[in-house]
C-alpha cells in the first residue's frame, strides 16, 4: 500500500470530525437560500434592499445587481456569501497546516518521518486530503441547492446551472488550499501558519472588495485570488477559461513549490 | 556483504551561531549495542536526527544501513526503528490505531507486537484508550513498542527509560538483550549511565558536538584513574604520595588518590613501605569516567 495512501487515511481519520459539520452546515446553507429565493415576499424584499443599497455594499456581496434581485441570482448569492466562503475556508487552512506544520510542532513528525516515506509523499497526502475535503464541501453545497430546487422547484431555475459554481467555488479553496500548503511546509508551528494563511485569505477578499469600490487601486484587483471568483457570472455566462487559467496556475505553481520547500528543509 | 548500520564522517551541524556537531564520527557495527553518552545539548538529538534524515548536516557525510539517509535513502529507513527523546503522539487516535498506522507506514509487518505488549503489560483495554489518557510511562511503553513492533535492523533509541518504573526499565534491558541476540543492531542515546554500563557492548562520550571518548566499555573504565584508599597505623606524610597522582584526601592516618593504571605498582610498592593498616583499590565506574570527562 502506498505511503500516500496510508498517510491520506491517516489525515481523513484526524479531520473527518470537522469536516461532517461543515459540510452539514454549507448544504442547509444552500438549502436555505433556495428556499428563501421561493418565497416572493423575500425576493422582492431583497431587490428592493439591493436596489436602494449603495454600490460599495453590493461589491462587498460580489453581486451583479441585474442577477442578484432575479430568484436565480438569490440563489448564487448563497455561494458567495461569507458564510459559504468561510465554510470552505476553514478546511483549507485547516488540513494544510495541521498535517505538515502541525505535525512538526506536536513532534509526530519524527516518527512518521522516521519511516521509509518520502517527503513528496508527505506533501501529496496535504494535498490530497485538503482536495478530497473540498469535493465533500463543495458537492454538499450542490446538493444543499439540488435538494432545495427539487423539493421546490423555481421557475427557469435549474440546480445543474449551480454545478459550475460549485465547481468554482472548489477551485478558488483548492488555489488557496495549495498556497496553504506552501505557508505550513515552510513553517515550523501551525499556528504560524495558520496565522499567515488566514491574514492572506482575508487579505485578499479585502483587496478585491477595495479594489472594486475604490478606482485608484482598481489595478491591483488582479492581485486577489477572489477576483477570479464570480459565482453570478457563473451563473449567467458560464465558467471563465481565464479565471480557471489564474487559479489552476497559481495552485500548482504553489504545491510544485510546498514539493521543493518540504523536500529541502530540516524538520 | 551485510552493510555497515551506522558511518558518520567529519559530521557538522551549526544553528545560527551555535555549533551543534564538530567533526563527528562514528563507527556502529552490526549486531551490537552502542551507548551514545552525552550531558544535555552536547548533540546526540541531533546526531539521531540526521541518522534519520530529519535534518542535514552541514558537513561531512553519513550511511544508516549502506544508504545516505533522506532523498533516495528512504527505503532503508524499512529497517530502522525509532524512539524519540520527546515522543509524541495523536490524542485523538487509539494506542492500537496509533500502532496500525505506524506499522503500515514503515511497510513492513508488525510481526513483534503482540509479544512486545506483553512482555510491557500493555493489554487490548489500554490500547483501545484514546492516547491523550495516557500517563507518561504508558506512552513510553507504547513508544517502544512503535519502534520495535516491525523488528528492525537498526534500533535508535533516544533515552527508552525515561519515564519506566524500575520493573519495567528491567524488561527493557532483556529486549534489548533479545534484539542483540537476534542480529539486530541498537543505537542508544542515554543519560543513565548505570544503564549503559549494563547494556552497551561500546560507548562515544559526547562533549560540545565532539566524540570526547569511544571505544568498548571495560577499556574506558581501565583507561580511567583508580581510586586508592589508604589507611595507616601511624601518623605519614600524606604529601609524600602526591606524585603518584591527584590527592583527594590527605590526613596524616588516611590518604586518597586518584592513580593513573601504569602508576599502580610504584604506588602499592610505596605503600608497602609505610605503617599501612588497610589499603582498598576501586575501579571507577562509567559515571566516574564519565564525569572525568565533563569536568
Amino acid at each position: 500500500m502506498s505511503a500516500v495512501r496510508v498517510l491520506l487515511e491517516h489525515h481523513a481519520r484526524l479531520h473527518r470530525g470537522a469536516l461532517v459539520p461543515l459540510a452539514v452546515g454549507l448544504a442547509l446553507f444552500e438549502w436555505m437560500m433556495t428556499f428563501v429565493a421561493g418565497q416572493p415576499s423575500v425576493s422582492r424584499f431583497l431587490g428592493e434592499a439591493l436596489r436602494a443599497a449603495p454600490p460599495q455594499f453590493l461589491a462587498l456581496l460580489n453581486q451583479d445587481l441585474l442577477v442578484g434581485v432575479s430568484v436565480r441570482g438569490i440563489v448564487g448569492v448563497g455561494y458567495a456569501h461569507p458564510f459559504a466562503l468561510i465554510m470552505m475556508a476553514v478546511w483549507a487552512v485547516r488540513v494544510p497546516c495541521a498535517v505538515l506544520a502541525g505535525e512538526i510542532g506536536r513532534g509526530t513528525m519524527d516518527i512518521v518521518a522516521s519511516r521509509p516515506v518520502a517527503r513528496s509523499s508527505q506533501v501529496a497526502a496535504a494535498a490530497a486530503a485538503l482536495l478530497a475535503g473540498l469535493t465533500v464541501l463543495a458537492g454538499a453545497a450542490w446538493l444543499g441547492t439540488l435538494v432545495g430546487l427539487t423539493l421546490r422547484p423555481l421557475e427557469g431555475v435549474s440546480a445543474l446551472r449551480y454545478l459550475p459554481v460549485a465547481a468554482a467555488l472548489w477551485l478558488t479553496f483548492a488555489c488557496f488550499g495549495m498556497v496553504a500548503i506552501l505557508v505550513s511546509a515552510l513553517s515550523r508551528e501551525a499556528g504560524t501558519a495558520i496565522a499567515w494563511i488566514s491574514g492572506l485569505l482575508a487579505g485578499s477578499y479585502v483587496l478585491d472588495y477595495v479594489a472594486r469600490v475604490w478606482p485608484r487601486i482598481a489595478s491591483l484587483r488582479p492581485a486577489s485570488l477572489f477576483m477570479y471568483y464570480e459565482p453570478q457570472q457563473v451563473v449567467s455566462v458560464g465558467l471563465a477559461r481565464h479565471d480557471l487559467g489564474v487559479q489552476a496556475a497559481v495552485g500548482a505553481a504553489a504545491l510544485l513549490a510546498a514539493f521543493v520547500v518540504f523536500a529541502r528543509r530540516d524538520l | 556483504m551485510e552493510a555497515q548500520p551506522i558511518e558518520a564522517r567529519a559530521l557538522g551541524k551549526r544553528y545560527g551561531a551555535v555549533v551543534a556537531l564538530k567533526d563527528l564520527s562514528l563507527d556502529v557495527t552490526a549486531g551490537e549495542v552502542f551507548g551514545f553518552l552525552g550531558p544535555n545539548g552536547a548533540g546526540k538529538t541531533t546526531t539521531i536526527r540526521i541518522l534519520l534524515g530529519l535534518i542535514r548536516p552541514d558537513g561531512g557525510e553519513v550511511r544508516v544501513l549502506g544508504r545516505a539517509p533522506g532523498g533516495r535513502g528512504v527505503a532503508a529507513r524499512a529497517g530502522i526503528g525509532f524512539l524519540p527523546g520527546d515522543m509524541a503522539f495523536w490524542p485523538s487516535l487509539s494506542g492500537a490505531e496509533t500502532l496500525d498506522f505506524l506499522a503500515r507506514l514503515a511497510g513492513r509487518p508488525a510481526t513483534a507486537r503482540e509479544r512486545l505488549l506483553e512482555r510491557l503489560g500493555l493489554g487490548a483495554a489500554e490500547l483501545a484508550r484514546h492516547v491523550r489518557t495516557y500517563s507518561d510511562g504508558m506512552k513510553q511503553k507504547l513508544g517502544l513498542v512503535q519502534a520495535l513492533q516491525c523488528e528492525p535492523r537498526l534500533a535508535l533509541l533516544d533515552e527508552p527509560t525515561k519515564g519506566l518504573d524500575p520493573l519495567v526499565q528491567q524488561t527493557f534491558y532483556e529486549i534489548v538483550a533479545d534484539l542483540k541476540a537476534g542480529g539486530a543492531t541498537v543505537f542508544l542515546s542515554s543519560h543513565v549511565l548505570p544503564e549503559v554500563e549494563r547494556v552497551c557492548d561500546r560507548v562515544a562520550m559526547l562533549r560540545a558536538g565532539s566524540v570526547v571518548s569511544f571505544g568498548d566499555v571495560e577499556s574506558l573504565r581501565r583507561a580511567e584513574r583508580r581510586r586508592v584508599i589508604a589507611d595507616f597505623g601511624a601518623d605519614v606524610d600524606a604529601a609524600s604520595l602526591a606524585h603518584f597522582g591527584d590527592l583527594v584526601v590527605a590526613k596524616p592516618r588516611h590518604v586518597e588518590l586518584l592513580v593513573a593504571q601504569a602508576a599502580l605498582p610504584a604506588l602499592v610498592a610505596r605503600l608497602g613501605m609505610l605503617p599501612l593498616a588497610d589499603v582498598a583499590i576501586e575501579r571507577p565506574t562509567l559515571e566516574e569516567a564519565f564525569l572525568e570527562h565533563y569536568r
